[in-house]
């Protein structure tokens, strides 16, 4: 029983056909890749399950329920979490700020309760950081929480924005690229968090992700979108080896015509 | 997970003060009550009703921040708001034989409530556009709806008398510090409350914001409706410190006043609004009192009947310029080492807080 679905979504931007019939399944607490060359429209994918873009056609159905229509806010409340591929934080603020304000949805006092600064809210405050200072410990960002996000390191930001979608209450997360800026070692490290925030949090997960081994470690299913089309899908193993895959991401043979073009061209530049 | 390579932040572990420390922070605490509060008793009544306006103008500049500060929104159209509960109060307390009290309530219910319909129309845009569309509703306010004789009594104006109990000066200027007090309270409450962290992140990354499960559009109708609250409030005070309501004053010119003096005094720093509030509201009065200030204006031959602006009009876009290009946090961000000194950390003159105003900031 799939937690979250995409049917058949497409959506053009000018003369670009970013997706066209694309569809994915995220079934309980699974870790499914969605992997590409740059370009392939896979944040594009991202955008339309989680509200940014509206597609030209196609459903996206969450729980049963159909959100292809809904606000992002709207989709967030339901448990539908993202993070960016370049960090979606609240720069200005502090690690233990963005923790909190992520829990936006989970402080249980009013707008004017909290203006008047009453005992129930300032109760309800304390419990919000208490949460953060737990997601903190959890990844390993105790240290940091009074320091300002922004000027911290990539890979810091990246653990920290991963924090703060938990701290969302996701049942599902989605994460664009979270691996990027981290090296081998680091990235290996990231697929063990990413194995234990869905066993601890009840997770399913969707992740962008260029880096193969972890994709073929953690994930549970893959996609792989090429010029926002479907090009396959499967057990992470068959869609490695698969050659159209392996095509798309290390390029085809040029073709005699486009070869015989070059040598034109570079001919041109010589005479020049 | 990594560990992190990172240095936590250096202020880890409240600083404690010693009694020395303590006792010199008092020193300050009591000079700056003495001013507030004890300084204007020996002075004559009608530089009180200044003291009070520059009172009621910090309340306008926290007003603006709410949505200047915050949600990073400029409305060129804030005199109007102020206007609007200038006229309310003016209006339920002349018109309607009401108290000060629901005069001022109404002010502020109706301050909000024009933010609520004119944003619920106009935050759909946002950046320059929501600025002119706050123009537009200025200048339609300052030159229409003013001066609808029946509710604003047109341009003979209309009495707003001082409330009961604090018809002198002094007894009112204390009754404005006390709604300052409130005011200050309030926006205090909310930028430690999940709606005030909501605006803070929306200004700076809608998209992140939206993630987080803030409605974007909702959040900023709040900012605005507060803002207008705030606004009306501060009207309605103006109003009966002069004692007297007319259309002449709100203008365009003191909607720019009002902008300048929130981005000099600092957005987001609630001791450089309400200063930036004051300096403003005192400037035409501190020029006056420059030595020779009189000759200088009879030698130059301008017309006669200069804008009682022309002072914060002159020296705003000066200072404007000078806080852009080297203070972006205004006179809140230069004062932080001692505003953070008194409310009990230690001294530390580099310290220009974490959320640094950006110039940025405005997106207009």
């Amino acid at each position: 029983m799939s937690v979250l679905e995409a049917h058949d979504l497409s959506i053009r931007f000018g003369g670009v056909q970013a997706n066209l019939d694309v569809s994915i399944a995220v079934g309980e607490l699974e870790i499914v890749g969605v992997i590409g060359p740059n370009g392939a429209g896979k944040t594009t994918l991202f955008n339309m399950i989680t509200g940014f873009y509206t597609p030209d056609s196609g459903r996206i159905v969450y729980r049963d329920t159909e959100i292809t229509g809904m606000a992002v806010h709207e989709r967030a409340a339901l448990g539908l979490a993202r993070t960016f591929q370049n960090v979606g934080l609240v720069k200005g603020a502090t690690v233990r700020d963005n923790l909190v304000t992520a829990q936006y949805l989970q402080a249980d006092y009013g707008t004017l309760s909290g203006m008047l600064g009453s005992r129930h809210s300032r109760a309800g405050e304390r419990q919000l950081r208490a949460r953060a200072d737990t997601l903190a410990d959890m990844l390993g960002l105790g240290d940091l929480l009074d320091t300002q996000v922004a000027g911290l390191p990539y890979g810091t930001l990246k653990r920290v924005e991963i924090a703060t979608v938990l701290a969302t209450d996701p049942e599902v997360l989605l994460l664009d690229e979270p691996s990027s800026g981290m090296g081998p070692e680091e990235a290996h490290q990231l697929g063990d968090t990413l194995l234990t925030l869905r066993d601890e949090f009840e997770l399913s997960i969707v992740m962008i992700e260029h880096h193969v081994p972890l994709v073929v470690r953690v994930c549970d299913y893959v996609y792989c979108l090429d010029f926002g089309q479907m090009l396959t899908h499967g057990l992470p193993h068959d869609v490695r080896s698969h050659p159209q895959v392996v095509a798309a991401y290390l390029g085809e043979d040029p073709e005699p015509e486009v070869l015989a073009l070059e040598a034109q061209l570079e001919s041109l530049v010589e005479t020049d | 997970m990594v560990p992190a390579t990172v240095e936590p932040a250096a202020t880890a572990g409240r600083h404690r003060p010693s009694a020395a420390g303590w006792g010199l922070r008092g020193v300050v605490w009591a000079a700056l009550a003495y001013l507030v509060l004890v300084f204007p008793l020996g002075r004559p009544a009608t530089t009180v009703i200044l003291y009070t306006t520059a009172v009621c103008y910090g309340i306008v500049a926290l007003s603006l921040n709410v949505l200047l500060g915050y949600v990073g929104q400029i409305s060129l159209g804030h005199q109007a708001f102020v206007g609007v509960g200038a006229f309310t109060s003016a209006y339920v307390v002349t018109e309607q034989g009401q108290s000060f009290w629901v005069g001022v309530l109404a002010a502020a219910a109706i301050g909000g409530g024009q933010a609520l319909v004119l944003g619920g129309v106009s935050l759909r845009v946002r950046g320059l556009y929501f600025a002119l569309i706050t123009l537009s509703y200025g200048l339609v306010a300052q030159d229409n709806i003013f001066q609808i004789e029946r509710l604003t009594g047109g341009g003979a104006g209309q009495p707003a008398p001082k409330p009961q109990g604090f018809e002198t000066e002094w007894r009112y200027y204390y009754l404005c510090v006390g709604f300052l007090a409130v005011v200050l309270y309030l926006d205090w409450r909310m930028m430690r409350s999940k709606s005030g962290r909501a605006l803070l992140a929306l200004r700076e990354n809608p998209r992140v914001a939206a993630t987080f499960g803030i409605n974007v559009r909702l959040a900023t109708l709040f900012a605005f409706v507060v803002s207008g609250v705030f606004a009306g409030l501060g009207g309605a005070l103006i109003a009966h410190n002069d004692t007297f309501v007319s259309p002449d004053p709100w203008n365009f010119n003191l909607a720019l006043v009002f902008v300048i003096m929130t981005v000099v005094g600092g957005l987001r720093s609630r001791p450089g609004l309400v200063i930036g509030g004051a300096f403003f509201a005192l400037l035409p009065y501190l020029i006056e009192q420059i030595p020779g200030f009189d000759s200088l204006l009879e030698a130059i031959p301008a017309p006669r009947d200069l804008s009682p602006l022309i002072a914060p009009l002159v020296i705003g876009p000066l200072l404007l310029i000078v806080n852009l290009i080297r203070f972006p946090g205004g006179i809140g961000q230069q004062l932080r080492p001692i505003t953070r000194w008194l409310a009990g950390h230690r001294f530390d003159l580099h310290d220009r807080g974490l959320k640094e105003v950006q110039i940025t900031d405005v997106r207009a």
